[in-house]
C-alpha cells in the first residue's frame, strides 16, 4: 500500500479522549492530527479520509450532551461535513462524539439520553455485531467486549424506527444485556452509506490486551478488540476507496 | 486621583500601631484573619519598624500566608512531648519525622527522587528523562458545609497542583479517599443543627468528584471510604492526582523582568478566605456564615487551562508556573515573587463582576486559575495559544528583583511587603502527651460462629464493595488503566491498588494507599507503622519494585492545642518515620489538616488522628501485574507472615464490641525484607495472583480472591494462634499468594527467611470457601453467596 490514510480529530473544549484516540488511530495505520475547534476551517476536510469526534464532555455537556459542539461545528464547517460525506469521506464518533453526531443529523434519526439508571457508569460490556457487513466491524468477531463510560448513552428513536434500524443493519452493534435502557440495546449506529459511524463504547481504551480487566484475557495475543475496530476501517479505506495523497 | 478611580476607595488603612494585644486579637476576630495574639503582635512589630499602618490588603495577605493551611504551623511547631511520663522536645514534626528522614533515604538512592518538598508535588524518576509526581490534598471543611462543591473543587484544586508542578505536569490518574459518618446514622444521633447527614455528605462528595474528574478526563483509579461515627460532623475528603513530565521540565525559575501572567477563570467574590476558614474549627454557625468560602467548580474551564498549560510547556513558553489555590493571587504571585519581588497590578485581573475591593481580588480563591511566569517575548505565542484553547490570559505584572511585593490598584499602592519577612511567621510552642492505654486480655472466642462472623464482616460498611461509587468514576479514560479498582475474571473483584501505563515508557506506575483511623483511636504509633506497611505492601503486590516507591503523608486531626490529641499525632509521625527508614520509602510531599472538630450540643467532637499514606511505585514490566483475584482452579495458596494474637482495631473487634484490645505492632524491618523476596517471586513469574490481608483479616482476603469465581478454595489454618485470631486478625505484613503447584518448592527457597505457609489449594470441584482450623472445619460457604453479601452492601445506601 503506497499511501497512509489520514484522520482529523476535532477537539472541543472538554474533549478528553483525543490523545488515546489519536494513539489508537496511529497504531492502526492512520496519520492523525488533533485540531482544536477554534482553528477548524472547511479546508481541513479536504485533505483527510476520516473525521473523528472523540469522547469527552464537549463544553461540559451541561445542556444536552453534544448540543453546543453541534452548533459550533455547524458554524465552523457549514455544509462542508455533509459534502465530505457525500464525496466518500468517513466519519467516526465515539461516546460524546456519537452524541455530537446524532445532533448533527448525519446519522439516522435518534438521540442519546440519560441512562435509565440515571447514573454515569464505567464498566466493560459484551457487544454483539448485528451487521457483519459494516466496514467498521469487519475485523471483529460476532461477540466481543469494550469498556463504556457514559451518563447519556440510552439510544432512543422515533416510534418503530429502532427496529427498522436493526433490520436494515444501521444499528450495527448492540449490547448483549440491557445496560443503559437503549431501545433494543442499540450501542452503535451507522448511516445508509456505512461510512458514518457512531458508538457509545470506547474502542480506543482496549488497544492492549493488558487493558482488559481479566489478566488472563487471551482471545487475541497481540492486541485488544479496540485495535481491530480501527484496523477494520483502515483496511476499508486503504482497500480501494478514496485515498488522499 | 487617577481618572479611572472608583467612587469609593477599594482599600483602607487599618490602624494597629496603637492597639493593645487584646484589641489586636479582637481585630483579628472581626476581620476573620485567624491570627493569634502573638501573630498580631509580630505584625504590629513589623509595621512599627516600617513606621506606618498596614492596609487591609496587607493584613489579608499576611493572614493567608500565615494560615495553618498555607504555612503548616503546627507541623513546624516546637513540641514538648510527654510519653508515658518521659518528656522530650521535638524540633518540629515535619523537620524531625518527615524531611530529615526522607533526605536521608534519598541520599541512599541517588537519582530516584528528582525533587521533594520544594514544588507543588515531589517527583520520582520513571525512566531516564521521564518523571512522575503525586499530590494529595484535603478538602474537609468545604465538603462538610457543601459536599458536592467542596469535593468538586477539592479535586479541581489538586489537579491544578499537578498542572503547576514543575513547568506543568500532565495529570494521568486520580485517587479519592473519604471518611464519612455511617450511612445508617439515625438523625437524632446528630447533636447539632444544620449538620448534613452522612448519606447526604457521601452522595454529594462522590458526585462532586465524579463530575470534576470525569470531565477533566483523568481516570479516578483508586480510593477508599471509611465509615465511622467520629466523622459525622467532620467528614474527611482527600483528593489526589498523579502526573507525568519530562525530567528536563521539572526545574523552574522566576527571573527578574519576566511577566507574571494569570490564565483561566475570572476572579470573583467566591472563595473568599478559604485558607483562613479551613484553619479553624467548624461550628453550627459555619453552615450559615462561611458559605462564601466554598466555591462552585467549572471543570471545563480547567480542562481548557490544562490543554493550554501542557501545550505551552511543550512549546517552551513557560519559565515558572504555580496554581491559584488557597490565598488566590496573593499566595500564587506571592510564592512566585518570594525571592525576586515584583509588581502586581490588580486592575489587569479579569473579574467576574465589577466593584471588587482590592483585597478581594488579591485573595479570592476563584477556581480554575493558574499563574505563570514567562519572558516578555513569549507573550504573543502565549496569547495565541490561549485563543486556540479558548481560555483567558492576562498579564498581572512582572518580577523585578527588589525582593518587595508591590500591589497596585487604581494607581494606589495597596500592598507593599518584604517578601522574605512575609514568610517569617512566629513559631508555635505546643505541648503533647501520650499515655499507653491499659490493654484488656483477649477473651476466648467462639469458633462455632466463624462462618456467620465472616458473613457479617463481608457486609460491614468497612468491607462491602465500593462498586456503586467506583462505577460512577471514569477509571478507563486516557486508555492506560491496566490494574483497575475492580478486576479479575468477572471484572468486579477488589484489587490492592491501581496500575497505569505510562506514555513513552515500557514501565508502569502503581498507586496505593492506606489509612486506619480505627487504629488511631487507641494506638497511633501502631497505626503509623501499619499505614506505611499497607501502602508499600499494596504497591509491591501490584508489581512495583520495592526499591522504587515514594510516599506522601496527609494528616488529619482534631484540636492540636489539646495535648492528648497532639500526642497521638506525634506518636504516629514517629512510627511513620521509623517505617519510612525501614522500607526505604521517602516522603516526597504531604499536607495536613487540623481543627477537624465540631462544637456540638454535647461538647466538641474530634476525629481520631488519621494519617493517609499514599504511594507511587514503579512497575518495571507489565508482566509483574497479576491482580488480586484467583486465576486458576489448580493452584496452591500460600500465606506469608504470621498473625499476632492482637485483634485491636479490627473489624471483628469492632463488631464484637471488644474494647481496649492491643493493636498489632508491625516489624517494618522484617516486612521490608519480605517484600524484596516477594518482588523476586513476582519478577520470576512465580505468582499468579496476590492479595493483601488487611481490613477483615485472612478470611475476607480468601473470600475476595475467590470473587473471580474461577475456583473453590480448600484451606487449613496452620498451628499457632486460635483459629478466630488467624481468620480475623488484621496484623500487618501479611498476604496470600496464588501459585502453580510446581513452583511451591522454588518459592519455599525464596521465602526461606520468612513465615511461609502452604495454606491450601484451589479446586474445580466446587465454588465454596472451605477453611479448616487445626481441629475442625470453621468455614464452608458458597462463594457466590458471600459475594452477593459483599457486593450488595453499599448499593442499598448509595
Amino acid at each position: 500500500m503506497s499511501a497512509t490514510p489520514s484522520a482529523l480529530l476535532i477537539k472541543f473544549p472538554g474533549t478528553n479522549c483525543d490523545a488515546e484516540t489519536a494513539r489508537a488511530l496511529e497504531a492502526a495505520g492512520f496519520t492523525t492530527s488533533v485540531v482544536p475547534v477554534s482553528l477548524i476551517t472547511p479546508s481541513h476536510l479536504k485533505t483527510v479520509n476520516l473525521v473523528v469526534f472523540s469522547g469527552g464532555f464537549s463544553y461540559g455537556d451541561y445542556v444536552m450532551a453534544g448540543r453546543i459542539a453541534q452548533l459550533v461545528s455547524e458554524v465552523k464547517l457549514g455544509d462542508s461535513l455533509k459534502r465530505f460525506i457525500a464525496d466518500g469521506g468517513y466519519v467516526l464518533g465515539i461516546c460524546n462524539g456519537f452524541q455530537i453526531m446524532t445532533k448533527l443529523g448525519i446519522l439516522p434519526e435518534g438521540s442519546l439520553i440519560d441512562n435509565s439508571s440515571g447514573r454515569f457508569q464505567c464498566r466493560w460490556v459484551k457487544l454483539k455485531v448485528t451487521n457483519p457487513e459494516s466496514p467498521w466491524l469487519a475485523d471483529l468477531p460476532e461477540e466481543f467486549e469494550l469498556p463504556i463510560a457514559h451518563a447519556e448513552g440510552r439510544f432512543v428513536a422515533p416510534e418503530g424506527k429502532a427496529q427498522e434500524y436493526l433490520d436494515k443493519g444501521l444499528a450495527a452493534l448492540t449490547y448483549e444485556s440491557d445496560i443503559n435502557g437503549s431501545t433494543l440495546q442499540i450501542a452503535a449506529m451507522q448511516d445508509e452509506t456505512g461510512r458514518v459511524f457512531g458508538l457509545m463504547p470506547h474502542p480506543e481504551r482496549f488497544i492492549h490486551p493488558q487493558n482488559h480487566y481479566d489478566p488472563d484475557w487471551s482471545e487475541r495475543p497481540d492486541h485488544g478488540w479496540g485495535y481491530y475496530f480501527f484496523r477494520g476501517i483502515w483496511r476499508e479505506i486503504t482497500g480501494g476507496r478514496r485515498l488522499v495523497a | 486621583m487617577a481618572a479611572a478611580a472608583p467612587e469609593r476607595p477599594t482599600y483602607r488603612t487599618i490602624p494597629i500601631l496603637a492597639l493593645s494585644t487584646s484589641e489586636l486579637e479582637a481585630l483579628s476576630k472581626s476581620m476573620k484573619l485567624s491570627l493569634s495574639g502573638a501573630d498580631m503582635e509580630a505584625v504590629r512589630a513589623y509595621y512599627q519598624e516600617q513606621g506606618r499602618e498596614p492596609t487591609d490588603v496587607e493584613l489579608e495577605v499576611i493572614a493567608q500566608t500565615w494560615s495553618e493551611h498555607c504555612k503548616h504551623r503546627i507541623f513546624s511547631a516546637r513540641i514538648q512531648h510527654t510519653r508515658d511520663g518521659k518528656t522530650e522536645e521535638i524540633d518540629g514534626i515535619f523537620k524531625t519525622f518527615i524531611r530529615k528522614v526522607s533526605l536521608g533515604i534519598m541520599d541512599s538512592k541517588p537519582g530516584f527522587v528528582l525533587s521533594a518538598f520544594t514544588d507543588n508535588a515531589g517527583f520520582i524518576e520513571i525512566d531516564p528523562g521521564l518523571a512522575a509526581c503525586l499530590k494529595v490534598e484535603t478538602h474537609n471543611h468545604p465538603s462538610a458545609i457543601e459536599p458536592y462543591a467542596g469535593a468538586n473543587t477539592g479535586l479541581g484544586g489538586v489537579i491544578r497542583d499537578i498542572l503547576g508542578a514543575g513547568k506543568g505536569a500532565k495529570p494521568v490518574a486520580s485517587l479519592d479517599v473519604f471518611c464519612f459518618g455511617r450511612p445508617d446514622t439515625k438523625p437524632e444521633q446528630i447533636r447539632a443543627k444544620d449538620v448534613i447527614h452522612p448519606l447526604g455528605v457521601m452522595r454529594g462528595v462522590v458526585r462532586g468528584v465524579r463530575d470534576y474528574g470525569n470531565r477533566m478526563g483523568i481516570p479516578t483509579v483508586g480510593g477508599a471510604i471509611q465509615f465511622d461515627d467520629t466523622f459525622c460532623y467532620n467528614p474527611l475528603v482527600f483528593c489526589g492526582t498523579a502526573g507525568i513530565i519530562p525530567s528536563s521540565e521539572i526545574a523552574k525559575e522566576v527571573i527578574p523582568g519576566h511577566l507574571i501572567i494569570a490564565v483561566g477563570g475570572r476572579t470573583g467574590r467566591d472563595g473568599l478566605k478559604g485558607a483562613t476558614f479551613s484553619s479553624g474549627a467548624l461550628g453550627t454557625d459555619s453552615h450559615e456564615e462561611d458559605q462564601t468560602a466554598v466555591q462552585i467548580g467549572n471543570p471545563i474551564e480547567e480542562k481548557k487551562v490544562s490543554d493550554f498549560v501542557l501545550s505551552a510547556r511543550e512549546q517552551g513558553l513557560i519559565a515558572a508556573i504555580t496554581d491559584c489555590g488557597a490565598g488566590g493571587f496573593s499566595s500564587a504571585a506571592g510564592e512566585m515573587l518570594s525571592e525576586t519581588g515584583g509588581e502586581i497590578i490588580l486592575d489587569q485581573a479579569p473579574l467576574k463582576e465589577p466593584g471588587l475591593l482590592s483585597w478581594e481580588i488579591f485573595i479570592s480563591e476563584s477556581q480554575e486559575r493558574m499563574v505563570l511566569s514567562s519572558a516578555p517575548e513569549k507573550l504573543p505565542a502565549l496569547r495565541k495559544l490561549a485563543d486556540v484553547y479558548e481560555t483567558e490570559l492576562a498579564v498581572l505584572g512582572k518580577s523585578d528583583g527588589t525582593g518587595i511585593l508591590k500591589v497596585k490598584h487604581h494607581g494606589h499602592m495597596v500592598c507593599e511587603l518584604d517578601c522574605r519577612r512575609l514568610h517569617e511567621a512566629p513559631r508555635l510552642d505546643l505541648k503533647a502527651t501520650w499515655t499507653t492505654p491499659d490493654w484488656q486480655p483477649l477473651p476466648t472466642l467462639n469458633e462455632a460462629t466463624a462462618e456467620a462472623d465472616l458473613r457479617e464482616i463481608l457486609g460491614d460498611f468497612a468491607i462491602v464493595s465500593r462498586e456503586p461509587v467506583i462505577r460512577e468514576y471514569d477509571h478507563e479514560v486516557q486508555g492506560n488503566t491496566v490494574l483497575k479498582p475492580l478486576a479479575g475474571a468477572t471484572g468486579d473483584a477488589p484489587q490492592d491498588g491501581a496500575v497505569i501505563r505510562v506514555d513513552g515508557s515500557s514501565r508502569l506506575l502503581a498507586l496505593g494507599l492506606s489509612l486506619l483511623p480505627e487504629w488511631g483511636k487507641t494506638d497511633p504509633y501502631a497505626m503509623g507503622l501499619a499505614c506505611m506497611d499497607e501502602c508499600v505492601r499494596q504497591l509491591v503486590l501490584c508489581g512495583a519494585n520495592p526499591d522504587k516507591i515514594a510516599v506522601l503523608d496527609n494528616y488529619c486531626m482534631g484540636n492540636p492545642h489539646d495535648p492528648a490529641e497532639l500526642g497521638g499525632l506525634v506518636e504516629s509521625a514517629r512510627a511513620l518515620a521509623e517505617a519510612a527508614v525501614a522500607y526505604g520509602t521517602p516522603f516526597v510531599s504531604g499536607k495536613d489538616s487540623f481543627y477537624n472538630y465540631f462544637q456540638t450540643e454535647d461538647g466538641p467532637v474530634s476525629i481520631p488522628v488519621t494519617a493517609l499514606i499514599s504511594g507511587i511505585g514503579i512497575v518495571e514490566d507489565a508482566k509483574h501485574v497479576t491482580g488480586a483475584s484467583l486465576r486458576s482452579d489448580d493452584s496452591v495458596l500460600c500465606l506469608l507472615g504470621t498473625a499476632t494474637g492482637d485483634l485491636g482495631g479490627s473489624v471483628y473487634a469492632r463488631r464484637k464490641g471488644l474494647t481496649a484490645q492491643r493493636v498489632p505492632v508491625g516489624d517494618p524491618v522484617a516486612a521490608a525484607a519480605l517484600y524484596r523476596s516477594t518482588h523476586e517471586a513476582i519478577k520470576g513469574g512465580l505468582v499468579l495472583s496476590a492479595h493483601d490481608i488487611s481490613e477483615g483479616g485472612l478470611a475476607v482476603t480468601l473470600a475476595e480472591m475467590a470473587f473471580s469465581l474461577k475456583a473453590g478454595i480448600e484451606a487449613t489454618l496452620p498451628d499457632g494462634p486460635p483459629a478466630m485470631v488467624q481468620l480475623f486478625s488484621e496484623a500487618p505484613a501479611r498476604f496470600v499468594l496464588e501459585v502453580r503447584p510446581a513452583d511451591v518448592e522454588t518459592l519455599q527457597e525464596i521465602f526461606a527467611d520468612h513465615a511461609f505457609t502452604v495454606l491450601g489449594h484451589t479446586t474445580s470441584a466446587h465454588r465454596r470457601l472451605k477453611i479448616a482450623g487445626t481441629q475442625r472445619p470453621v468455614i464452608d460457604a458458597d462463594i457466590a453467596g458471600l459475594k452477593e453479601i459483599w457486593k450488595s452492601g453499599l448499593a442499598a445506601w448509595y
